[in-house]
């Protein structure tokens, strides 16, 4: 049995989670009260979260990965020692937390009504780096 | 009258940078701050029109940086 890690993240939007989950491809399931995560043999783990990828999404011996709610209403990651090793690790959460940056920063424009000039993405030494630009009246 | 203009460059790892154009003093910190979600990190340079008073905006080039 792969055991769960959690993994600190600063995000803590569900909206843009959600959002950003979405963008990079999964249907995560939403519940307030917290889900279950289940291993890749369909045994339920003690680990709960309130954004679950069901492990149906990911790889054959995946299991499911949570984002759970803390306290402060942060989020943190929980993913198997397997699916960390596949993959699903810091660099994948850092492009989660791009992804929901993009969201977050489109939502706020918009509310402040700036103009949305475009999006480019920049290949740098250090990855990739979405830009966004906008006018301000 | 040159456009204000703000380009938000986000990273793998979800830190994001602002670069503004055609704002003066204290109006650079105002649009930053509106733009800082309240969970992500930011890194927020000021450029040099932050130090300059509105009086002199006109002098002072857009694509300064600082």
């Amino acid at each position: 049995m792969s055991k769960y890690e959690v993994l600190r993240t600063v995000l803590s939007e569900e909206r843009f989670l959600v959002e950003a989950l979405r963008e990079l491809g999964y249907s995560p399931k939403v519940s307030h009260e917290g889900m279950s995560l289940y291993g890749y043999l369909g045994d339920e783990r003690p680990e709960k979260a309130q954004i679950v990828i069901r492990r149906r999404q990911l790889d054959s011996a995946s299991n499911d990965i949570g984002f759970a709610r803390d306290a402060n209403g942060v989020y943190h990651a929980l993913i198997s020692e397997y699916d960390r090793g596949i993959g699903f690790n810091d660099a994948w959460l850092g492009r989660v937390a791009q992804a929901y940056k993009e969201r977050q920063t489109m939502a706020i424009a918009k509310s402040k009504g700036y103009r949305f000039l475009g999006r480019q993405v920049v290949e740098t030494p250090a990855g990739k780096k979405v830009q966004l630009r906008f006018a301000v009246r | 009258m040159c456009e204000k203009t703000i380009t938000i460059e986000i990273d793998e790892q979800g830190n994001s940078s602002i670069d503004l154009h055609g704002f003066h003093g204290k109006g650079c910190g105002d649009v930053a701050e509106a733009l800082r979600g309240k969970d992500t990190l930011v890194v927020d340079r000021k450029k040099r029109e932050y130090h300059v008073p509105v009086s002199e905006s006109r002098v002072v080039h857009n694509s300064t940086k600082g």
